[in-house]
């Protein structure tokens, strides 16, 4: 093979160095880049240094400006949730027909189960839900499910960090980075990302879920929750209100000065400017965790008044911290239900292998009443004109229970997802999976499908979003991805 | 491709040629190829598949390309089956993903004649006569600079006061043809601290500043660079960089991500490798082969990084898993020595770089031998240990010897003299006791003692004398028992007698070496035999009921003993001294006295092994064949690749039987030798890039065509043959940037320079930056004084671990002198970043990183401002402050500046300062020092 040509073709792809008259943004973002892989120019966030998170440009209009992902961490059956399948009911208790032997995550199958919760047919639609999330189900005329998701793994990690990043691999960057990376945020004074893990602990890919990866460390999520504060966030109990304002005063002379020595940098800038944004952090963020204003009927609404179930209580708090962000512009919020830290394997999270029933019946009654609450809510508010809210896991489980257990295994071979909101259509549904539910079957989507989607709803092109690490331009969707336009509005 | 792969190549294809030919295609016959099919080839596919373009890196005009491969990696042309071959399917219309050729409107479409042709072609076998073979069989070639020689340069003439060495002649000469020049030097404050924060992360000391500026020596420059490259803090800081480049972390990462305890050695490994200015070289070759030749805890470079511990039944999962370790190992090989972004070819032929599909999988081959792991560091271990080893394990291997010798004797010996009527010792499989037939209507299995734990019975059949088991649940025997473990699906009562052996379908007791199994039958029998075991599968070796007796009760309820296990030898874990029966007695006693002293001699050695470190520096096994893979598909295997290393520089020339340490050996020497283009460049720019903040090249992993062009690419040369010449020593490198004028510089901004280069990517002053999360950290343990200088071994944690399957790390509230030494000593648990400088953009090993990000964000201010070590910290330089300067507050400013700083505060700063310390204290001075950017930057 002789490349000598196909080089020199393909020199009108390649840049030469750019940044010689490159303006001061330099150290922050800007390393000159080239092409993607498909040829398409990156569009290039231009970032403010002194303000990394201002609102930048889309690529397009977006219908969508901010985003709620709830992540249903463990893996949630679709087959209990939200894919009905008549045919389960039919054939409960027996074999599945398959040609091969079907060997699972955890090893061999038993027979084929139906849900223990029964499905009702929901509002105009007549969607079917299970009873399981009653309350999520009555908002079904809101929702665009997709049935024929699939999955490129069936362990939890990989998994995790392929529906939060688009690889399975640990390190790459999470959709919300990727987004503000792009957009920025409406309100300076907050974090643009957040990510709210659940009362229980992490998820099972932990931080991979909101890292920024190899982007520059402003656009990761910023953990915090109802419970548990930003770090760092309050001022010292043991330092008074006029000392830290006395001692910043005296930190600006010393950075003032310092900055008279190299007037114009930019670097030097943004980290004075950092601190400012820090003292407005400082006064805005409790503002937003502190819930003591959200009227009683709201707190009844979401269930963060039960005193029974202390979780789900919980749980309905992050909702309402949510919602609240959502209203206050930040750009990206993850909403975790489910953590691994406090036990794994359906414990505390939707990974229901051996006693899908027992542990159900505690995960469902978390997610279901907060969930569905923050979804009306935001409709309530008008949010849903320009919030999008995206509901997913990272694969689903097997119509089968598994070989002696009453729980079913991983099946990264089908699953479901659903979105809300502007952008996309309502009481609609995309896709399927086969009779059983075992694999997707009808218009097959992957989570790069399903990313580029994302995106495409907030007004950016996922071919032209990169970043370039370690000698290759980077994508939330690698080299793959088609936007689903059958469910656009 | 080098010309010995061609070779092999044509042979392969003549071996197809013939067997084809030999054998007749279904009656047909071949079209003829230089009448027939060339001519189609010529007028319908060479204009895009030729000479001048070859579209998907395939031309037709050369027997050797179009018979090869082309982008996506498969063949276009499978001799003898037209079908499969992709060529045919794109001219036919049949294929897969609707591709047709020539495309829509840049050729006339093939005939139905013509297809038909190719068809008898392909299906004949493909046959392409040697006179039409084209132009030489070409080798793989590149134009682009990095893959050509590195070649000597001798530095440009320019005249200029202010140069000091060879590196000034080729910026300088840059920067005048940009109508630029040099900054004047900078202070010598300013550069000491300079050399400092970059050499060491640290800041000079007082006393170390002030000697050299009173230094009136003309070398007084060259002391210094001595004196920062003699300290053991320069590879306390430069290691942080090359962990970054081979994404060390001492956790597993993914879900359990389980903590490496032993991993710290790597780490000791690389900064005591920079210390001893080891060759470049042989740090390659200690990382790639160093338990072969050189340093065996090199080896740690190759599992550095994340490795996903879930393991399951499922092949998929497995076959995906084991790809991305390899190309885990090939990506950061190539990325950190090679700066190639090799990966990218694992799917199919590089898009920029001249890399075939098929090297990524010849480089895979170089590593399919390679396994996450510890391993025992035989040559770090004491001398005396190692002798201990070897003589155990020689006195051990006598020992099994003359075991063995006696095994013989006994084979040989005629079995059937019945010394012994005793039936062989219980095992976990299967055993079988027999009484003469009884008449039954239940029987009780009584476990009186287990090899381990709480009992387990898979299967337990009564047969009755007409050879039916009558134990059956299927037949309405019901099964009872003392107890039940509980909790366990795979082990229930119901599982004993269901007619399935396995440890998946068995009962297990619920107390510990006893309980018991009943049957009532359907209807009593006659019995006579019994078969037990724990698991037929043999898979489990615990839980052996060795001690038991077996009961019959009659309609009546009258019990009686049939079996037990007095009836059988006695139950030893070796089950396989059973020969002993058969020896004559002295020899059965010596058989006795050896398999003691054998159990004696393994645990000896178990026990000095202990005294050998081991560490996660990897295992190695036979290595596992390696195909290429169709779209890098684990589930679509091609052809089997021999290790090889990149094409387009040469061929390693090995074949597929080398030693699985021969071929990493063999890429650590191919890398190594100073004919590869990128490796010296590679690693100078590397070099550059840490000293500057950006390389000559600014994509540190990345000399190829979707790189950065070089900005001085006759510097960059110029190193990097003298680098070579110089012994590839790294400390030599350092101490020619160090001593020239543009690092010699001032930092400040000129508008010139910045109108023509704001990045000052030229060099027209030394660019400025803020420090890393590990040196902010370093320093400011520094200053306050509380820096622990420990270097070496374990390191401290920030956690406190919960060792469950799945590792939780919870961040420690307090911190102590164990806390306070160097960042580079912390455990680096991935997904787990320190909680104050982790949002510095510290990486957490994940990834490679050969660049760091520079962000600037309201976080890292608030860590900086409001966390408990940082509050412990000013308190820290406030009480040092106390101790040094005692009561005078005038003196106390001075020496906060001093020691942050490196100079005497102004005079308006001396005022804020006093008057914040009188009213708060000099903590709040302090508290503000840490957070300013004159502290966290290097200038």
């Amino acid at each position: 093979m002789d490349l000598r040509f196909l080089l020199d073709r393909r020199h009108f792809l390649r840049h030469t160095v750019g940044g010689l008259s490159g303006v001061a943004l330099t150290d922050l973002l800007v390393r000159d880049r080239l092409l993607s892989a498909k040829e398409q120019t990156p569009i290039r966030p231009k970032v403010d240094p002194q303000n990394p998170n201002r609102v930048r440009e889309t690529h397009f209009p977006a219908k969508a400006k901010n985003v709620v992902v709830i992540f249903c961490s463990g893996a949630c059956s679709h087959l209990d949730t939200f894919d009905y399948k008549p045919e389960l009911v039919k054939m409960h208790d027996k074999p599945m027909p398959a040609t091969e032997k079907v060997i699972t995550f955890q090893g061999e199958q038993g027979t084929l189960q139906k849900s223990p919760w029964e499905f009702k047919p929901r509002g105009e639609s007549g969607k079917m839900v299970s009873t399981l999330v009653d309350h999520l189900g009555e908002h079904a005329d809101d929702m665009c499910f997709i049935h024929s998701m699939t999955s490129k793994t069936n362990t939890h990690g990989p998994g995790e960090n392929f529906m939060s990043t688009g690889f399975t691999l640990d390190g790459f960057p999470s959709m919300g980075s990727w987004a503000i990376y792009a957009l920025g945020s409406e309100n300076e004074n907050l974090p643009a990302f957040v990510a709210i893990p659940d009362p229980r602990g992490k998820p099972q890919s932990s931080v991979n879920n909101w890292g920024p990866g190899f982007l520059p460390a402003v656009f990761q999520g910023t953990d915090f929750n109802a419970s548990s504060p930003i770090r760092n966030l309050a001022r010292p109990t043991q330092i008074s209100p006029r000392e830290d304002e006395d001692t910043r005063a005296f930190l600006e002379t010393l950075n003032q000065r310092h900055l008279q020595e190299f007037p114009g940098d930019s670097q030097l800038a943004a980290r004075i400017a950092s601190y400012q944004l820090a003292a407005k952090m400082q006064l805005s963020v409790p503002q937003i965790t502190d819930l003591s204003t959200e009227p009683a009927h709201v707190l009844k609404k979401y269930g963060a008044d039960d005193t029974e179930n202390k979780l789900k209580a919980e749980f309905a708090r992050n909702c309402i911290l949510a919602r609240r962000l959502i209203e206050s512009g930040v750009r990206f919020v993850q909403l975790f239900n489910g953590a691994y830290q406090t036990g794994g394997e359906g414990t505390s999270n939707w990974d229901g292998h051996k006693v899908l029933k027992k542990q159900y019946d505690v995960h469902g009654p978390i997610l279901d009443q907060p969930a569905a609450a923050l979804l009306e809510d935001l409709k309530q508010r008008g949010l849903l004109e320009d919030t999008l809210v995206v509901w997913c896991t990272e694969f689903g489980r097997m119509p089968t229970f598994q070989k002696g257990a009453s729980g079913r295994d991983h099946n990264p071979s089908g699953f479901t997802t659903w979105l809300a909101g502007s952008g996309v259509k309502k009481g609609y549904t995309y896709g399927a999976t086969d009779e059983f539910g075992y694999k997707a079957a009808e218009n097959v989507t992957s989570v790069y499908d399903f990313h580029a989607t994302i995106l495409h709803l907030l007004g950016l092109n996922h071919e032209q979003l990169s970043y370039y690490h370690n000698g290759i331009e980077r994508r939330l969707t690698d080299v793959h991805g088609t936007v689903i336009q059958d469910i656009l509005a | 491709m080098t010309r010995t792969v061609c070779k092999l190549k044509i042979i392969a294809f003549c071996l197809v040629a013939i067997l084809f030919h030999s054998l007749p295609a279904q009656g047909e016959e071949s079209a003829d190829f230089g009448k027939q099919v060339l001519p189609i080839l010529e007028s319908h596919c060479v204009e895009c598949h030729g000479a001048n373009l070859q579209e998907s890196n395939y031309r037709l005009d050369l027997r050797s390309s179009a018979l090869g491969t082309a982008d996506f990696g498969d063949p276009p042309i499978v001799p003898g089956n037209a079908v499969e071959s992709p060529l045919y399917q794109v001219v036919a219309g049949s294929h897969a993903d609707e591709i047709t050729m020539p495309p829509e409107g840049e050729g006339e479409p093939l005939s139905a004649e013509e297809v038909a042709i190719l068809k008898r072609w392909i299906d004949a076998g493909a046959t392409w006569p040697d006179e039409f073979a084209g132009n030489a069989e070409t080798k793989l070639t590149t134009d682009h600079w990095s893959f050509q020689p590195v070649v000597e340069v001798r530095p440009p003439v320019q005249y200029s006061m202010h140069v000091k060495t060879p590196i000034d002649l080729f910026v300088l000469q840059k920067l005048r043809t940009n109508n630029l020049d040099f900054s004047e030097l900078a202070d010598r404050v300013t550069w000491i601290r300079r050399v400092y924060l970059d050499l060491h992360g640290l800041p000079p000391t007082a006393a170390q500043v002030n000697r050299f500026v009173n230094d009136p020596s003309p070398d007084a420059y060259a002391k210094v660079i001595d004196e920062v490259l003699a300290s053991p803090h320069y590879g306390e800081r430069w290691s942080r960089h090359w962990l970054d480049v081979a994404r060390f972390g001492e956790s597993t990462g993914f879900e359990v991500n389980r903590d490496r305890e032993n991993a710290y050695y790597f780490r000791d490994y690389v900064i005591g490798a920079l210390n001893s200015d080891k060759s470049y070289r042989q740090f390659i070759i200690d990382q790639l082969a160093g338990d072969v030749d050189g340093d065996e805890i090199g080896t740690g470079f190759l599992v550095g990084g994340p490795y996903d511990m879930v393991k399951s039944p499922d092949i998929n999962l497995t076959l995906m898993q084991r790809q991305d370790e390899l190309a885990d190992f090939v990506n950061t090989t190539g990325t950190a020595f090679l700066g190639m972004t090799i990966g990218c070819a694992r799917c199919h032929n590089h898009k920029f770089d001249p890399i075939p599909q098929r090297d990524y999988y010849a480089l895979q081959a170089v590593f399919a031998g390679v396994q996450h792991g510890e391993r025992e560091l035989t040559r770090i271990a004491s001398r005396n240990t190692v002798d201990q080893i070897a003589k155990m394990t020689a006195h051990l291997k006598q020992l099994e010897a003359r075991f063995g010798q006696l095994r013989e004797i006994a084979a040989s010996i005629e079995s059937g003299d019945e010394q012994s009527k005793k039936l062989p010792a219980v095992n976990a499989r299967s055993n079988v006791d027999r009484f003469p037939p009884i008449r039954a209507k239940k029987i009780r299995f009584t476990i009186l003692a287990t090899n381990s734990s709480e009992p387990c019975i898979d299967e337990l059949e009564v047969l009755s004398k007409d050879a039916r088991n009558v134990a059956l649940s299927a037949d309405g025997a019901v099964a009872t028992a003392s107890g039940s473990l509980e909790g366990y699906p795979i082990h229930k009562l119901e599982h004993v007698n269901d007619g399935k052996a396995g440890n998946n379908h068995s009962w297990i007791s619920n107390t510990s070496g006893s309980g018991w199994i009943q049957i009532e039958f359907a209807e009593p029998a006659e019995i006579e035999e019994v078969r037990w075991g724990r698991d037929r599968n043999g898979g489990f070796n615990d839980r052996i009921a060795t001690s038991y007796r077996i009961d019959v009760a009659n309609d009546a309820d009258q019990w009686v003993e049939v079996a037990s296990s007095d009836q059988r030898e006695p139950f030893t874990p070796n089950s396989a001294d059973a020969f002993i029966r058969k020896l004559p007695k002295d020899q059965a006693d010596e058989v006795r006295s050896l398999f003691a002293s054998i159990q004696e001699a393994k645990n000896q050695l178990t026990a000095i092994k202990k005294n050998v470190p081991k560490a996660y520096v990897g295992t190695f096994k036979n290595p596992e064949p390696i195909r290429r893979l169709h779209r890098g598909d684990p589930l679509a295997p091609r052809e089997e690749v021999d290790p090889d290393a990149l094409s387009v520089i040469s061929s390693m020339e090995l074949s597929g039987d080398t030693s699985e340490s021969g071929r990493r050996l063999a890429l650590a020497n191919w890398i190594a030798n100073p004919d590869n283009p990128l490796t010296a460049r590679v690693i100078v720019n590397r070099v550059w890039h840490y000293h500057f903040g950006t390389g000559i090249v600014s994509t540190p992993s990345d000399l190829g065509v979707n790189g950065t062009q070089p900005s001085h690419p006759e510097l960059l040369d110029w190193m990097a043959s003298q680098f070579m010449d110089n012994g590839w020593s790294l400390k030599w490198l350092h101490r020619q940037i160090l001593s020239s004028h543009i690092y010699q510089q001032s930092s400040r901004p000129r508008q010139d320079g910045l109108d023509k280069d704001a990045a000052s990517r030229l060099l027209w002053r030394f660019p400025p930056r803020r420090l890393e999360a590990e040196a902010i950290r370093d320093c400011v343990l520094l200053v306050s004084g509380a820096l622990n200088p420990d270097a070496g071994g374990p390191g401290f944690l920030l956690f406190r671990i919960d060792h469950e399957n799945v590792h939780h790390y919870f961040p420690l509230k307090e911190f102590g002198p164990e806390q306070f030494r160097r960042m580079i000593y912390m455990m680096k648990i991935r997904q787990e970043q320190d909680d104050v400088f982790g949002v510095f953009d510290c990486p957490d090993g994940a990834q490679v990183i050969p660049d760091r990000s520079r962000s600037t964000t309201p976080l890292q201010a608030l860590n900086l401002l409001n966390s408990r070590f940082m509050l412990g910290q000013a308190d820290l330089f406030a009480e040092r402050t106390q101790a040094v300067a005692g009561d005078d507050p005038v003196r106390q400013i001075e020496f906060i500046f001093e020691t942050a700083f490196s100079r005497a505060p102004s005079d308006a700063e001396r005022q804020a300062a006093l008057e914040l310390a009188d009213e708060y204290g000099i903590a709040a001075v302090c508290r503000a020092i840490f957070n300013a950017n004159e502290f966290l930057f290097l200038n």
